[in-house]
């Protein structure tokens, strides 16, 4: 499931489009969240329509 | 979508290999795609990044190389053939990043002292390009027999690779526009 909080580009203070969302590995023990047992999770990625920033966050 | 910020594509220079002829592909490159109206680059060395070796991964990205790439509207990487893969530097940088590469296009150059024009390094680079979100296009620009192409100084000798190129370019730059429409506007389903 991915957050329907629309994130706000921290250039231009606009909504960012959300159009992507990725299943990302990792052996990394600070960034594997409870529930994820084998270290995978799904991360979100975004694009400000005015600058084209990008962002990105773990899904919820 | 502000169309009336310009593309930017950069070129990746993807070996550190000492007398590489990689690096006169990829000025040549770099000339080709600034001419382009409405259009920028920059030609990235990846011997010029400051990344570490002691880890890999986003762990170690570059704040530099991930500012220009996340400016990038899409990515050009010119790259020589290493026992018929790409250099493990270049892997190296790719993996330093991942949301600044997501659905933007990417073209890849192959260079050779063959005949096949890094042919066999392209399509060991094209899953890698997949993984990280670029969206490969279907030209591809092969120097093959490299050293019969440019002359020690870097200047072209056969002419025929400029509208080869510009086949490349052409393509790549539409597909460019088209996700960064994407990119922008079009929310995922």
């Amino acid at each position: 499931m991915t957050t329907d909080d629309k994130m706000i580009c921290p250039m231009c203070r606009v909504e960012m489009n959300h159009h992507s969302d990725k299943l990302v590995y990792t052996t990394d023990s600070q960034t594997v969240r409870m529930g994820e047992t084998l270290g995978e999770y799904l991360e979100e990625f975004h694009t400000c329509p005015k600058c084209g920033g990008v962002a990105s966050r773990h899904a919820a | 979508m502000d169309a009336s910020r310009p593309l930017f594509i950069p070129v990746i220079l993807g070996t550190a290999r000492m007398g590489r002829m990689s690096l006169h592909a990829a000025r040549l490159v770099t000339r080709e795609v600034g001419k382009r109206a409405g259009v920028e680059t920059e030609l990235i060395d990846i011997t010029q990044l400051p990344l570490p070796t002691e880890d890999a991964g986003e762990a170690i990205k570059d704040p530099g190389y991930s500012s220009k790439v996340e400016r990038a509207d899409a990515l050009i990487i010119v790259a020589p053939e290493y026992n018929h893969g790409y250099s493990g530097l270049l892997k190296h940088v790719l993996d330093s990043c991942l949301k600044e590469y997501i659905h933007k296009a990417v073209g890849i150059v192959g260079v050779s002292a063959g005949p096949f024009g890094g042919a066999r390094m392209i399509q060991n680079l094209l899953p890698v390009m997949r993984e990280l979100g670029l969206v490969t296009i279907f030209w591809d620009v092969n120097f093959s027999s490299v050293q019969k192409v440019f002359d020690k100084d870097g200047k072209l000798l056969d002419e025929a690779f400029i509208g080869r190129m510009d086949k490349f370019l052409k393509e790549l730059i539409w597909m460019a526009k088209t996700l960064r429409q994407g990119r922008e506007q079009i929310p995922r389903g």
